[in-house]
């Protein structure tokens, strides 16, 4: 079980990816916007971060420069989950080190299930 | 002139290869919808309600669809029929049409009309069409201030040349002239030209304006009772003038 913020901007499926999450036996604190979820990491601690890039004002990668400028959330893991193909992303290989992005995830291709295996071992350091 | 036809044609083509590219990005977000509630129903104990919510979400994308495709037929047929009717009338139905998606999304919609207006002369399916397609966009962008539910309003009113406004209207305060219009020179090239409001391509609000180009009107940014919103004039029906 772990603590973890969802950045989805989307209510269908911020409700959704929240409720399969929470099936998995997480503890899901969910967002709709970069800044909703600065102000909630700010208030209480998380063990992970799932993200879209895709958002409405600030996006997501906008959000991850934030969220990594500060040195307490810098070992924090981050899983992009977003509905732009990593292809089509301006994230290169340096940037994608420089945000320490764990995985990226392509919504149309990935199931609940392969979103939630794709935690564990993400976890797993944390826990022990 | 030839050469003008030409130049007008390909346009006209690629206006409307524009419009698919952002009805094709806008779909793609109900289908996630419907394939990640699929999921998690067949995961879920109780797996009514979300059934429930897919049916929903795929009711609204055709009915997307459906406007898109009036949006193309009407622009191909240059004798548009036009007919009186109520602006009342079609906030009320669109309101009626919106009520479901409003549901899903946990958002309010209210009709706001200040008077009684005389009728327009529009095409009524697409009026009510391009109204539906935009209040689509509106409940999605919509988010809850604290646990207050955001709420959408279907108004109308008179402007200052008489004519009437009628359109939809949200709290959101990012919705301003220069992000419209941006908007409008960026969609179907971008992913989400809307994006300070939305975080995907909003489709429905340009075939809600491909629709009320062809009653010779369009959208534009409008404000009732200090809510911002979108909204087009409709010139009344003068024709009843003489009774």
């Amino acid at each position: 079980m772990a603590n973890v913020l969802l950045l989805e901007p989307d209510a269908i499926l911020g409700c959704t990816y929240e409720r399969a999450l929470q099936t998995a036996g997480h503890v899901v604190r969910w967002c709709r916007t970069a800044q909703e979820a600065l102000y909630d990491i700010d208030r209480s601690s998380v063990d992970l971060v799932i993200t879209e890039l895709q958002l409405a004002l600030h996006n997501g990668i906008e959000f991850l420069y934030e969220f990594r400028s500060y040195h307490e959330w810098k070992h924090i893991p981050v899983v992009v989950l977003s509905s732009v193909s990593p292809d089509h992303t301006a994230i290169g290989r340096s940037l994608w080190e420089h945000l320490k992005i764990s995985a990226y995830h392509y919504k149309p291709t990935t199931r609940l299930s392969d979103l939630i295996d794709s935690l564990i071992p993400l976890l797993e350091p944390a826990r022990a | 002139m030839q050469g003008l036809r030409d130049e007008q044609n390909n346009d006209a083509i690629a206006a409307q290869k524009r419009l698919l590219f952002s009805l094709a990005e806008s779909l793609r977000l109900p289908l996630l919808q419907v394939a990640r509630q699929a999921e998690l129903a067949q995961l879920s104990k109780r797996p009514k309600p979300i059934l429930k919510n897919i049916e929903l979400t795929a009711d609204a994308s055709l009915r997307l669809l459906d406007s898109y495709l009036l949006s193309l037929q009407l622009a191909h047929d240059p004798k548009t029929p036009l007919s009186q009717v109520s602006v009342a009338t079609i906030l009320d139905k669109t309101a009626g049409e919106l009520q479901k998606q409003a549901g899903l999304y946990n958002c309010n919609v209210q009709i706001k009309i200040s008077g009684r207006y005389e009728p327009v002369l529009v095409h009524p399916e697409a009026l009510q069409s391009a109204l539906v397609s935009l209040g689509l966009v509106f409940i999605e962008a919509q988010q809850p201030v604290g646990k207050q539910k955001p709420t959408i309003q279907l108004a109308a009113h008179r402007n200052n040349a008489g004519g009437i406004v009628a359109g939809i209207f949200s709290d959101a305060d990012n919705l301003s002239s220069a992000m419209f219009h941006r908007a409008k020179q960026l969609y179907g090239k971008s992913r989400h030209p809307l994006s300070q409001m939305l975080s995907t391509s909003g489709a429905g609000v340009f075939i809600a304006d491909s629709l009320l180009a062809n009653m010779s009107t369009h959208l534009r940014v409008a404000h009732h009772h200090k809510r911002a919103g979108l909204a087009a004039t409709l010139l009344s029906s003068r024709q009843l003038e003489l009774v």
